[in-house]
Parts: C-alpha cells; sequence; structure tokens
C-alpha cells in the first residue's frame, strides 16, 4: 500500500495544483508541500523497509489484463528504494527551486513536475515490464513539454532532438517488452523466467542507453540539458538517466544473463569510452552547464561500468554511485542555476570572483564540487573505489579508465568552481551580486548535508542495496 | 591508548566545524584560537597515547580499533578505523605539536587578514586529515587521509584565491595529486582482489604471498601516490608553484607534514614494497636523483620560499633514499629533524617577509641581521640544521642515512652514496647562498607599500608578536636538540622505537657512522664556502648562462608536461568536440531528419489532391483485393 | 418467402453501386459527387437489408438505419461545405479543390 502512496501522492496532488485555482505562489506552495510529504512518506517507506530481510518489499500485485498476464505489480528492493529515495529528495528541491524562482503558468507547470515525480517513482517501483514501460513513458509527457514551453531560447530544437531520441529507444523498448512478455506468457517480472534472446535484451539495453545517456547515444543530452529549465535539467541528469540504472539492474540484468554476460565487453566499452570523452569535453565546455552535463555522461558511464562489472563491489558501487550522482549532479544544476541567476550567464569568461564577499555560495559550491569530482573521503570516492574494484575484474584496463576518469574529473571540476569563485570579477558579475540567500540555501543545503553524511557512512548504501548483500547471487536468483 | 589517539584524530575536526558552523558570530581571533587550541589539544591526546603505548611492551603497543563499518560491499569491509603503533604515535606527535605550533604562529602572521575564519578552517581540516593519514587503520582509510591533505593543501595554496597565480597553483597541485590518488587506489584495487582486505597490518602480511607481477604492480602504485605527494619526480612540478599559499601554510603542509606523507607511507607499507624489491629501489633511485636535481635547481632561485621549497624537495629525496634500501627508522627520523628545522626555516623566512611587507625577492633582502637579530639567529640554526653541522638535528639524521648507503654496498649503495654526498655540498651551498643574501650585506630600500603575493597583511615590521616569536623560539630549541634521539655509537632510542613496526633492512655499523659524518660536514663546508666566497665578490655561484638559464626553467619539466600532457589533452579534447560531438553526434539526427524529409517528398508527389484519383485508387484497391480473395479460394 | 430471389436484389445493388461509384470518379460538380455517394451507400443498404430479409433476422435493417443516419449527417456536412465554398466564391469544382496535395 505503500508504494502505491507513493506513486499517487504526487500525481493527486498534480490533478489538484491544476484544477485548484489558486494564486500563482499557491500552487507552486501547494506542490512544494506535496514534494515535501512526498519525501516524508519516504522516510515512512525506509523505516518500514527491512534493509536485513532484502527481497521485494512494500509490495502490492492486482490483476490488470488477465488474459495478457500484465499486472500492477510494484514494490521496493533495497538498491531501488534508495533510488527512489533519492529521487522525491531531489524533486522536492527542484520543486522548491521552482517556486523559488517563480515559474510561469506556475499550475500547469508544477502539476507536470509533479506527475513526472509520481512517474519516476512508479518507474523504480514497477515490478511488471509493461508497468514499467507505462511508467517509462509517462515520465516523458511532461519532459517534452516542461523543456518545450519553459526552456531557453532553442527549446523547440532541443526538445525535437529529445523526443526523437528518446522515442526510437521507446519503440525498441515497446517491441522488447511484447515480445518479452509474448514468449514468458506473462509480463510480471517475479514470474517470468529468463530469456537468451539477444534482440529482446538489445531493445532494452539500447531504451536505457539512450535514456542515461550512454556513449554515442548521447546526442540529445547537450541541448536538453542547456535549454531546460535549470532544475528540469537537475531533475532529467540527477533522476531520470538512473531510471536507466533501474531497468539495466531490475531487467537487462537479472533477465538476460546469457546476451548481457555476450555483449557486456560492447556495452563496457561504450561505457569507458563515455566516461572518458565526456570528461575530457566537460574539460573543454565553455559554460557551466556544459561542464556539468557531460559530466554526468562521464558519471554515466562510470556507473554503467559498475553494472557491467556483475560483481559484488561494482554493482554496489554503482547503486552508491547512482544515488550519489542524483544528489550531487542536482546540487550542481540548481547552484549554476543560482549563478545563472545572479549574473544573467553561464558563460565561463563572463564570471569570476564571486568567493569575495559572498562565503556562503563559496563554501556550498565549494563542497558539491569536491564531492563530484570524488574527493578521497567523499561518499563519491567510495561509489568509485568500489565501480573501480568491481570492473578490475573484466579487465585491467577498466580500472585504468576509471583512473584516468579521476584525474579527469578534478581538472573539470576545479575549473568550473575557479571559473566562478576565483580570480578577478567576470564582467557579469558585480559588486552588488548577492550571495545565497536564506531560501536558496534550504534548497541546496539539504542535497549537500544528504552527502555529507553519506561520505560519513556510504555503507548505509552500499550495505543495504541487495538481498544479503550479496548483489551478483541476487540478480543471478533474479533478487530473491 | 585508543582514547588518546582517537582524541587526537577527531579534536581538530571538532575545530574546523566549529568555526566553520559559527560563522561570523566569532571574531577572527577566536577562530583563530579555537584552531590552535584544539590542535595542541590533539597534541595533548597524541601524548596521552605516546605515554600509554611507553608503559606497554611489545605486541600490546600495535592495537587497532574500528569504530564502525564505512564502507562495504558483498564480504568486502572497510571499517572507520585507526591503527596505534609506534610509528603511528610518533607520527601523531609531529605532526600536531608541530602543526600546533605552525597554528599558533599563523595568529600573529594572519592577523588583518581579511578571511583569517576561512584560513583557520583550513587548517584545522588539514591537521584532521593528516592525523588521519598518520593513522588509519587500514589502506583505503589512509588514501582517505592522502586526498583529504591533497584538499585542504589545495585549498590553502589558493587561499588567495583573488591572484591567477595562486589559483593556477592550487589547481596544478591538486591535479598532481589527483594522478598519485588515482595510481594509489589502482594498487588498492590490486590488493583488493588479492587479499580481499585492507585492514592494516593483516594486508602487508599477505604482501609475501602474492605473485611478483602483482606485487610489483601494487608498489608501483603506491609508489606512484607516494612521489606525487612527496613531490619527486617526475611529480614534482607542483611544489615550488605551492609557495603561493601563505608562509605558515607552506611550513606545515609543504614542509613540515603532507609532503613527507610519501615517507610515511613507504615505510609503512614497507613489507610490499620489501616484496618488490625493484620497486623499492626506484623509490631509492628517485630520491637520488630528485635530491640533486632539486638542490641544484634551489642554486639559481631568487624567490625566499621557492629557494626553501627546493631544499623541501631535495631532503625528502634523502628520506626517500633511505626508505628505499630499507632504513626505515632514519628515514622516520630524517623525516621528524626535517619537520622542526624546516618549518623553522619557513617561520623564519615568514618573519622577514612580514618584516618586509610582502617581499619575497632575496636580491631586494639584505643585512637584516640587525633589523632582526632573534629571527637571524633562528633561520641560522635553520640553515646549519639543513645543512647537517654538528650537533643540529640534521647533522644526526641525514649522516645516518648516507652511512646506511654506504652500509647497504653494492653499485646502487655506492651511487646514492654518492649522489647523497654531492647533495650534502649543494646543500651547503644553496642554503647558506640564502642565508648571506637576507641577512649579510647592504639593507635594502624597503618598500613601504605592502607588496608581492602576501599583500594582504596590513604591513607590520619588525620581528612581529610574542605569537610568532614563541613557535619560532620553540622550534629552533628542537632543531638543536631533536637530532640527540639518535647518536650513533651512544644510544638509538628513536630508530628502535621506529623498528617496532618496520625492522631496518640495514644498519650501519659505528664506524661507517661517523666516517661518513666526517666526509658529508667537510662537503657541508665546503658548499658554506662556496656560498661565502661567491657572496663576499659580488658574483653567483652558477657561472654559465646555459646551465643558469637551465636551472631558472626548473630544467624544463613544466614545458615538457605542458607539451606532453596538457596541450595533447587539450587538443584531443577540442579534436573531440569538433571531429565527433558537432559533427557526428549532435549533427547525426540533422541527417537523419533531412533524410525523412527528403523520402517523404518523394512519397507525397502520390498525394495530388484531386479527390478523384483517390476515388479510383479505392476503387482499383477494392477490385484488386477482391481478384485476390476469389483467387486464394 | 415470396418475391423475387436474393439474386435481383445483390444485382439492383451491384448497378446502384457501380453507378455511384462512377459517379464519384467522373463527375466534377461536389453536388453530384455528394449525391452519387449517397446512391453508393443505398446500395449497400439495399444489400443490407436484402440479406436481412434471407436470413430473417432484423439485425441488418438496424445496421441499415444506422447507415442512414450517418449518411444524414454526411450529407448535412457536405453541403454544408458546398455552400461554404460558395458563398466565398470558390469554384465548385473538385478538382480545383486540391490544397491536401502532397
Amino acid at each position: 500500500m505503500l508504494t502505491t502512496a507513493l506513486i499517487v501522492l504526487p500525481v493527486a496532488g498534480a490533478l489538484l495544483v491544476a484544477a485548484l485555482p489558486l494564486t500563482r505562489v499557491g500552487s507552486a506552495g501547494l506542490a512544494f508541500l506535496v514534494a515535501l510529504l512526498e519525501v516524508g512518506l519516504w522516510v515512512v517507506a525506509a523505516a518500514r523497509f527491512d534493509f536485513d530481510a532484502g527481497g521485494l518489499q512494500l509490495g502490492t500485485t492486482r490483476e490488470w489484463v488477465e488474459s495478457l498476464g500484465i499486472s500492477y505489480a510494484v514494490g521496493f528492493y533495497g538498491f531501488s528504494l534508495w533510488l527512489a529515495g533519492a529521487a522525491v529528495i531531489v524533486f522536492a528541491a527542484a520543486i522548491g527551486y521552482a517556486l523559488w524562482a517563480g515559474r510561469d503558468r506556475p499550475r500547469a507547470y508544477h502539476a507536470l513536475m509533479l506527475f513526472l515525480t509520481g512517474a519516476v517513482v512508479a518507474t523504480f517501483a514497477a515490478q511488471d515490464v509493461l508497468l514499467f514501460y507505462v511508467a517509462f513513458e509517462a515520465m516523458l509527457i511532461p519532459l517534452y513539454v516542461l523543456v518545450g514551453v519553459w526552456g531557453g531560447e532553442r527549446r523547440l530544437v532541443a526538445t525535437l532532438t529529445f523526443v526523437v531520441y528518446t522515442m526510437a529507444g521507446s519503440l525498441l523498448m515497446l517491441a522488447a517488452v511484447v515480445a518479452f512478455g509474448v514468449t514468458q506468457g506473462t509480463f510480471s517480472l517475479a514470474g517470468s523466467g529468463t530469456s537468451d534472446n539477444t534482440w529482446i535484451f538489445l531493445g532494452f539495453a539500447v531504451a536505457f542507453a539512450i535514456k542515461a545517456p550512454l556513449f554515442p547515444f548521447h546526442g540529445w543530452l547537450p541541448l536538453a540539458y542547456r535549454q531546460a529549465p535549470v532544475e528540469v535539467a537537475a531533475v532529467l541528469s540527477a533522476i531520470v538517466s538512473k531510471t536507466a540504472i533501474y531497468g539495466f539492474l531490475r531487467i537487462a540484468l537479472p533477465k538476460f544473463p546469457e546476451p548481457a554476460d555476450e555483449l557486456s565487453v560492447v556495452i563496457l566499452l561504450l561505457a569507458g569510452a563515455g566516461l572518458v570523452y565526456g570528461s575530457l569535453l566537460a574539460f573543454r565546455a565553455p559554460d557551466l552547464r556544459g561542464i556539468v552535463a557531460y559530466s554526468s555522461l562521464a558519471q554515466m558511464g562510470l556507473i554503467t561500468l559498475g553494472v557491467f562489472a556483475v560483481d559484488d563491489l561494482g554493482l554496489d558501487g554503482a547503486v552508491l554511485q547512482s544515488v550519489n550522482h542524483a544528489l550531487v549532479s542536482a546540487s550542481l544544476f540548481l547552484l549554476v542555476g543560482m549563478v545563472e541567476r545572479r549574473c544573467g550567464t553561464g558563460d565561463l569568461a563572463a564570471l569570476g570572483g564571486m568567493a569575495r564577499g559572498r562565503p556562503v555560495l563559496a563554501t556550498v559550491l565549494l563542497v558539491a564540487g569536491m564531492i563530484a569530482l570524488a574527493v578521497p573521503g567523499s561518499t563519491t570516492f567510495a561509489g568509485e573505489f568500489l565501480i573501480m574494484a568491481g570492473v578490475y575484474g573484466q579487465g585491467w584496463g577498466y580500472a585504468a579508465i576509471v583512473a584516468v576518469g579521476i584525474v579527469l574529473a578534478a581538472m573539470y571540476t576545479l575549473r568550473l568552481i575557479s571559473a566562478v569563485l576565483h580570480v578577478r570579477p567576470g564582467p557579469a558579475v558585480r559588486e552588488e551580486t548577492l550571495d545565497l540567500r536564506p531560501g536558496e540555501l534550504a534548497l541546496v543545503l539539504p542535497l549537500v548535508v544528504c552527502l555529507l553524511g553519506l561520505s560519513a557512512w556510504p555503507a548505509l548504501v552500499s550495505q543495504s542495496s541487495f538481498p544479503g548483500n550479496d548483489p551478483v547471487r541476487a540478480l543471478a536468483e533474479e533478487l530473491g | 591508548m585508543v582514547a588518546g589517539a582517537w582524541f587526537c584524530l577527531l579534536a581538530p575536526l571538532a575545530g574546523a566545524l566549529a568555526i566553520t558552523l559559527a560563522g561570523e558570530r566569532i571574531s577572527r581571533r577566536q577562530a583563530g584560537l579555537v584552531s590552535t587550541l584544539t590542535t595542541f589539544a590533539a597534541f595533548g591526546g597524541a601524548l596521552v597515547a605516546f605515554v600509554a603505548m611507553w608503559a606497554r611492551e611489545g605486541a600490546e603497543r600495535e592495537q587497532l580499533s574500528t569504530a564502525y563499518t564505512w564502507l562495504a560491499a558483498g564480504d568486502f569491509e572497510v571499517g572507520l578505523q585507526i591503527l596505534v603503533d609506534p610509528l603511528s604515535a610518533v607520527m601523531m606527535l609531529v605532526v600536531s605539536g608541530v602543526g600546533g605550533l605552525i597554528v599558533w604562529y599563523s595568529l600573529g602572521y594572519m592577523a588583518g587578514d581579511d578571511e583569517e575564519r576561512r584560513y583557520f578552517a583550513y587548517m584545522s581540516l588539514f591537521v584532521f586529515s593528516m592525523l588521519l593519514l598518520v593513522e588509519a587503520g587500514n589502506l583505503l582509510l589512509l588514501l582517505v587521509g592522502w586526498g583529504l591533505v591533497g584538499l585542504a593543501s589545495y585549498l590553502l595554496i589558493g587561499f588567495w584565491h583573488h591572484r591567477p597565480e595562486a589559483v593556477a597553483a592550487a589547481k596544478k597541485a591538486f591535479v598532481m595529486n589527483a594522478i598519485g590518488d588515482a595510481t594509489f587506489a589502482l594498487g588498492l584495487v590490486l590488493l583488493v582482489w588479492q587479499a580481499r582486505t585492507l585492514e592494516l597490518p593483516a594486508v602487508l602480511e599477505e604482501a609475501d604471498g602474492l605473485s611478483g607481477t602483482i606485487v610489483t604492480l601494487v608498489a608501483l602504485g603506491l609508489l606512484g601516490g607516494a612521489l606525487a605527494k612527496s613531490a619527486q619526480l617526475p611529480l614534482h612540478t607542483w611544489l615550488p608553484d605551492a609557495m603561493e599559499g601563505p608562509t605558515p601554510v607552506s611550513a606545515l603542509i609543504h614542509a613540515a607534514t603532507m609532503v613527507t606523507a610519501g615517507v610515511y607511507l613507504l615505510v609503512r607499507a614497507h613489507p610490499i614494497f620489501e616484496a618488490a624489491p625493484d620497486v623499492q629501489h626506484l623509490a631509492a633511485g628517485l630520491g637520488a636523483a630528485t635530491l640533486l636535481l632539486a638542490g641544484l635547481v634551489a642554486l639559481v632561485q631568487w624567490d625566499i620560499k621557492r629557494v626553501i621549497a627546493y631544499s623541501t624537495m631535495s631532503q625528502i629525496g634523502y628520506m626517500f633514499l633511505a626508505a628505499g634500501i630499507g632504513a626505515y627508522g632514519f628515514a622516520i627520523f630524517h623525516l621528524v629533524t626535517h619537520a622542526f628545522f624546516k618549518a623553522l626555516l619557513f617561520l623564519a623566512a615568514g618573519v622577514v617577509i612580514h618584516h618586509l611587507a610582502g617581499e619575497q625577492d632575496i636580491r631586494r633582502m639584505g643585512g637584516l641581521r640587525a633589523a632582526l637579530p632573534r629571527t637571524h639567529v633562528a633561520f641560522l640554526v635553520g640553515t646549519a640544521a639543513l645543512v647537517g653541522l654538528p650537533p643540529l638535528a640534521g647533522f644526526w639524521s641525514k649522516d645516518a642515512i648516507l652511512a646506511s648507503a654506504l652500509a647497504s654496498g653494492g653499485a646502487l649503495g655506492w651511487t646514492l652514496f654518492s649522489a647523497g654526498l654531492l647533495g650534502a655540498l649543494l646543500t651547503g651551498a644553496y642554503a647558506f647562498r640564502l642565508y648571506y643574501a637576507v641577512f649579510h650585506g647592504a639593507p635594502p630600500e624597503v618598500s613601504p607599500e605592502p607588496h608581492g603575493p602576501e599583500a594582504a597583511h596590513e604591513p607590520a615590521h619588525g620581528e612581529g608578536p610574542l605569537s610568532m616569536l614563541v613557535p619560532v623560539g620553540a622550534l629552533t630549541v628542537l632543531s638543536t636538540l631533536g637530532g640527540l634521539l639518535s647518536v650513533p655509537g651512544v644510544w638509538h632510542p628513536f630508530t628502535h622505537w621506529v623498528s617496532e613496526t618496520a625492522e631496518a633492512l640495514v644498519e650501519p655499523s659505528t664506524g661507517e657512522d661517523y666516517l661518513t659524518s666526517l666526509v658529508a660536514v667537510t662537503l657541508g663546508l665546503a658548499g658554506l664556502w662556496l656560498a661565502r666566497r661567491a657572496f663576499a665578490s659580488g658574483r653567483q655561484l652558477v657561472t654559465s648562462p646555459v646551465a643558469w638559464r637551465a636551472l631558472e626553467h626548473k630544467l624544463y619539466f613544466d614545458e615538457l608536461y605542458d607539451a606532453l600532457f596538457y596541450r595533447p589533452a587539450a587538443a584531443l579534447a577540442g579534436a573531440l568536440r569538433r571531429e565527433v560531438e558537432e559533427p557526428v553526434v549532435e549533427r547525426s539526427l540533422d541527417e537523419l531528419g533531412a533524410g525523412t524529409l527528403e523520402l517523404g517528398g518523394g512519397v507525397a508527389r502520390v498525394q495530388s489532391g484531386l479527390l478523384r484519383t483517390y476515388a479510383l485508387a479505392v476503387a482499383l484497391a477494392v477490385f484488386v483485393l477482391v481478384l485476390v480473395f476469389v483467387a486464394v479460394r | 418467402m415470396s418475391g423475387p430471389g436474393i439474386g435481383w436484389y445483390l444485382i439492383v445493388a451491384a448497378l446502384l453501386f457501380g453507378t455511384g461509384a462512377l459517379g464519384v470518379m467522373l463527375r466534377r460538380s461536389p453536388l453530384i459527387v455528394l449525391l452519387s455517394l449517397e446512391l453508393m451507400l443505398n446500395a449497400a443498404n439495399l444489400t443490407l437489408i436484402a440479406f436481412a430479409r434471407q436470413h430473417g433476422s432484423l439485425d441488418g435493417q438496424v445496421f441499415a438505419l444506422a447507415v442512414m443516419a450517418v449518411a444524414a449527417a454526411e450529407v448535412a456536412i457536405g453541403l454544408g461545405l458546398i455552400v461554404a465554398m460558395a458563398r466565398r466564391g470558390l469554384p465548385l469544382d473538385v478538382d480545383q479543390a486540391s490544397s491536401l496535395r502532397g
């Protein structure tokens, strides 16, 4: 029931926000309240969740289309509960940012954001392939509108690119879903067995690769991340990308062990290439969003390396790093948004020198940046180390690529920090440009505090992600 | 014992958090006091641990204490744990003791800076990180401390972040260290796969069981980290630039503690290096090469702090040399005495810079003996200790290293020995060149306006407040007496203490010891004589213009790395952007769109818009269908 | 069952349908096209009713009624369009109303 409530609450909130004739602030505030309630609900769910027992919990199953074996089956595993937790926290921060930034047509805007929240949580909870597909696609509708209506100057091109890419992925996945369900005789993830059909696996894998995105399927990324409203970009890179990781972990690996094994070299190579490629482009990107966007590409490559290490360390590391990246990327995007609002531009050449006289901005950006570059001791470092150690089992070259990624991450993140904070104030930075306001701090600080808390104890996530703290066996037994 | 060690570790962290959270609610001075007191509190904790350990015997002196499981995945677990043993106790004392003195000194030195609170928060963070590094109970936690000191170093080098040079230097230091961190992490990954644990000292006991290739790779990974952190060839270029930070930072991080972490690692992980003797010898060789190179470059530098920085590189070269031949006790001994006299030199140089309102160029210094009498004595003691003149601290520790090189024998031993002796000559020359340039000769015109990198201060002439003088005095005493902890032929309490953790591979005889000392001191005095003669005649120590230029450019390492790594990486990134990202990835969709449009154009011609053709088409289609149906039947 | 056999009905319906189809395809006046369309629909109706009578069930007749209702609606829209075209002075020629050309 709790899982259903987690899905229904934001959707109901969306309807309410859309229907009630509230003022601008009223509807945005209502949406923020719903998002906070959702976080509270998640905390209740996490408190009820028995991490030691493992397996599917908080589950609900109802027949939906009986004759075809389609059911409404939802529930959480340790790792999906963590992903959902990161999602609801990031959504609360993003909706709060939209409230603070005062988006036009707030009723529509916030209804869409809440609907997106529900769709994302449903994706993480889905235990039926068709339900997963429906939720996966339901995420796209609000995203199209949010980018297409509230985006920047080139929003239409961005939306079109995004639509074409994701539709291509979706159609492949639909075909894969149907083929999988028909050959298995049921769409239920719990009820179906494994399949050795490479084509069906590829249908899923390509859809996830586009959604993540993985190199070279990232053509939509630079435009979408630059043109979307900054909190939508945050949600895209922090949360929506993680639905692909969930798909890999819940469907692609356990349901297709043989094809996944056969094709893992290809995927690992692409992921490694994406890690280096994204890092290098982030290092040369001319604007703040470019750096964060390409670093996101690199991080998704890294996480995928962990997933396809198919090893205890790699899988736990991938989940930990997914949660980390969600929080890091969301805080960086929100901070970028705050800087952009102050200076009217994200162009690195126009920024600089903001540390002097703005200690709060400097401290928060520095902390977020240092966690982003995985300074040892941070939770991102813990995640990267696990991934590095895990993927070593697939070949020392992959571990070396991760090491190269660590160095490049230091280079591009320091570039971002220095470009905003250090040396002389750039042309867009004026003397009276403000430090972070308490309201803004209240949005970013919880994310950063979560990251610091995880840094003190990353085992919280890594230890409780898979049943019996034994990811490989759990996957082989399809998560017990 | 364990409680003292935990307290020692956590006190500076509490200080850093308190200063950060208090923000503007406490005054700048209070922030400094919090930082100083917590660091001294850490020293107290370290003392407690040390005394408790002293009272115990043998194996009981080593204790592993785990707070909780920090990271876990599958059956692999890493605890937040500390290892308290003789080696870490020594390091705790040095770090918190010297650290406390330097933080205290900062109270006077940084007074008047806009952002003192930030400075002291960073300093406390650094002390915490360094203590974490030396107390870490497993290699991953050691790497955590390793990375965090790098972070603190980055923050403090770039403390005056409005200066482009400082920011560039900070970034350079961080990236160089990130390279070291990455190789360190790779080494640990190999160990994780082989041993499934990183816990000290258990993981070290596994070293013997590993295959030769694996253990060599692990040792290389660790050595990479050590080289980067300790600014040894070939990852040394960041240290001179790091002098952009405030002088106390250079004293604490870039002289006394952080840069010697590499030596600590070599000693701590000695079973791994002993299992891979080639790598251990490589470390010794690189140390010897660095000590010569840095000594040569130091001869031509004009910046007072850069000269001392090169001498730091050079002295750490000695420590690497010692650790590389297995003289672990002497490596740590030199680490400790070096911490004393190098911190002293930096702090004394800080007084000079302070007095001259930020001037760092020794060409504009001179004759300061009269204006700064006490600092003059301190600096002279520091210089003499650096050169290794008896009975000062550096004499006992450096000569012991050279004697060990001699005792280890063979081609390698002799090469290292001669390199070390040549280094002693160079040390004498550059150290006294600096001393004469600063304290002798004609007094320069002191610019009344604050200038130079540290111009953020109020110009304050004279030797500064008590908070600066007392630490300098304390370090002067330590630099004078610190060496007496190990006197050849008389007693060896220090090396004996360290050998409980790391048994030395070579033990020089007393005869070798005194023979070496004779030669080394003679060479040091020869260096002094050279420097004095050159100073008196107004010439430089390096007269060949070609050599001068090469040394002034630090033998072109920066240029080489720029051409080898930075430019190719930047060019590759640019090329990827131009050749792949824009035309292939971004434009592929445009191409696809254009193709679809063209195809659509062809099909569209069927759509004539004439109703009758459509009707005809429908009729024909029906006709065909009917025919098909009939035929199929 | 008296009266002509089912075959006759079908022949008449086929003739009607053919006439209508030819009319749709050959005539250019929209009014006549619409009229021919009605003829085709009625041909279909005739077959429906004929078969309904043959099988002795009412289903076909019900369908025929539905078709008539749809046809009426369609004529209403069609005539409306024609009137609108006439009012705007557009030529009443289906060959010239070809803006849907691809």
